[in-house]
């Protein structure tokens, strides 16, 4: 199984890497490593806004953001910021490897 | 069967008060069968949380489940890919975006309209008179059924949800059904060559410009019609109770401490209108030492989830200021509550704050009884104000 490196930067400033089973999307990655913040009510459906992230460090181009998407980041709490996606929106693919992520 | 232990409940006592029994169920068998129910209940959040996920397992496809057969094969009923584009395809009749920029305004208009009828009655039930117009109204315009009346809308509803909880078969409640099935569909006919002709943002138009098969769009109108009628107009009138019996909650929205939004989210947490959401099992299963087998029916009681002492502290507190992210009032997966936002703005924004504004002195008058635990909320509540001080 390939896997990822992913690093969120938490609330409170520390760091938590975890290597990431490709395949899944990056809300179900937080939820697996406990990641406070990040609660993905919905399971990922784009209906909740509760996965949210800052983009701080991409390695690749990241897929860009659709109108539902969109529409949705803008109920995120805190509110949204430049560099902010749901990260149930953000398969975890190869080229994704070392990207760090800032829960707001 | 499930392997689960078993518990018993009585069903009068779990109907008037479900808290207790859950309570015990969440220390002493979070995975109980529950005989009376002929379902095997998950109480804990967690549990629930996780398992809600596991469609292929947990399906809340039932191909000869009552609601099916009586109201088509809407979204709820199926699981992957097929309700995601359907999901997608309603979205932007309940998106945030539409919520504010389009159904906010009419919101506010309808519960205006209703408020300055009864003000100077000084007197009302905010459960029948208030709460189900708001709702009823809110729902006319989301669906796109301006044709019917807000009355029609609450009956046709809840003649649904009995539909779908006739387990027993009653004939006279499966007639209801079906005539309230047949005068949704009335009013699908007459509003489809009117929003042919001037497409808007309602579920019915939005469906019809996604070109999806008129049978989908049928069912998932009166899917939105049985989910989105009973819970707004459950939480509009239990909150305006909890509000009145907790002062000091109150007061903390007043000063601008807290907000309504707040205020919303703890309620629906504490007092869920949906406690319950069935599933059925698709394939064998094991969690937490209980093996559950193909077609056993579980129940996932968000309201139980929502009150586990392992997630929330002093979960029986009603406490607008906690944190209530983990609350799955609208549910915790892929069948996440559609009107989610509509909601938030039709309660938060536009109802609770305007009814305490223009109810002046609002106070209860009389018992304010709640019943149910699939469904839960007050089933009258008389009240009084102020109407001589009003200009
Ligand atoms: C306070 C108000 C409301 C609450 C607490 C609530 C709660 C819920 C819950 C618990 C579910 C089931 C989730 C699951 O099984 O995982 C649900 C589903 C649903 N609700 Fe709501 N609801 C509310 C208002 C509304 C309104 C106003 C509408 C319509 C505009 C609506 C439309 C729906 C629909 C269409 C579904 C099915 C979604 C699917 O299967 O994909 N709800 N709701
Ligand atoms: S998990 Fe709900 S929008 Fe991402």
């Amino acid at each position: 199984m390939e896997t990822i490196c992913v690093t969120w930067i938490l609330q409170d400033g520390s760091r938590k890497t975890a290597a990431v089973e490709t395949g899944g999307n990056l809300m179900e990655a937080a939820l697996d490593n406990a990641i406070d913040g990040i609660v993905g009510q919905c399971g990922g459906s784009l209906a909740c806004a509760t996965c949210h992230v800052v983009i701080e460090e991409a390695p690749a181009a990241l897929p860009d953001i659709s109108p539902d998407e969109d529409d949705m980041l803008d109920m995120a709490e805190p509110e949204r910021l430049p560099g902010s996606r749901l990260s149930c929106q953000l398969l975890a693919v190869p080229e994704l490897d070392g990207i760090v992520l800032r829960v707001p | 069967m499930s392997t689960a232990p078993v518990y018993e409940i009585d069903p009068k006592t779990f109907w008037q008060d479900p808290y207790p029994d859950l309570k015990r169920m969440r220390a002493e068998a979070p995975i109980a069968y529950v005989p009376q129910l002929g379902a095997t209940l998950l109480t804990r959040r967690d549990d629930i949380f996780e398992n809600e996920k596991k469609v292929e397992i947990f399906s809340s496809d039932q191909p000869q489940g009552l609601m099916t057969v009586l109201m088509g094969q809407n979204l709820m009923r199926k699981d992957g890919a097929a309700p995601m584009a359907e999901r997608k395809a309603i979205f932007p009749s309940v998106s945030p975006k539409t919520v504010k920029s389009v159904w906010k305004a009419q919101f506010e208009e309808k519960t205006a309209e209703a408020l300055e009828e009864l003000r100077p009655l000084g007197t009302a039930d905010m459960v029948k008179d208030v709460a189900k117009r708001v709702s009823g109204e809110a729902l006319k315009a989301i669906t796109g059924l301006t044709n019917m009346s807000w009355q029609e809308m609450d009956r046709v509803s809840q003649g649904m949800i009995d539909g779908c909880a006739n387990y027993a078969g009653d004939p006279e409640v499966e007639a209801r059904c079906h005539d309230c099935t047949g005068s949704i569909d009335r009013h699908i006919d007459g509003m489809m060559p009117l929003l042919r002709e001037a497409p808007d943002s309602s579920m019915l138009s939005v469906q019809m410009q996604a070109g999806l098969p008129e049978e989908a769009v049928r069912a998932n109108i009166k899917l939105t019609i049985s989910g989105g009628q009973n819970e707004p107009r459950d939480v509009i009138a239990g909150l305006v109770w909890t509000m009145l019996t907790h002062p000091e909650q109150l007061a903390l929205v007043r000063d601008g401490k807290a907000t309504w939004l707040q205020a919303f989210e703890e309620y629906a947490r504490w007092i869920s209108p949906i406690g319950m959401s069935p599933r059925r099992v698709a394939q064998r299963y094991e969690a937490k030492g209980v093996t559950f087998e193909p077609e056993d029916r579980v129940f996932l009681m968000f309201g139980s989830g929502n009150r586990d002492e392992a997630v929330f502290e002093d979960p029986e507190r009603f406490d607008i200021a906690r944190d209530t992210s983990h609350s799955i009032a609208f549910g915790a997966g892929p069948h996440f509550c559609a009107g989610a936002w509509a909601s938030r703005c039709l309660i938060a924004e536009v109802a609770l704050p305007m009814i305490f504004e223009r109810l002046p002195g609002l106070a209860l008058a009389g018992e304010v009884p709640f019943g149910g635990w699939a469904f839960r909320g007050p089933l009258e509540m008389p009240v009084t104000w102020d109407a001589a001080g009003i200009s």
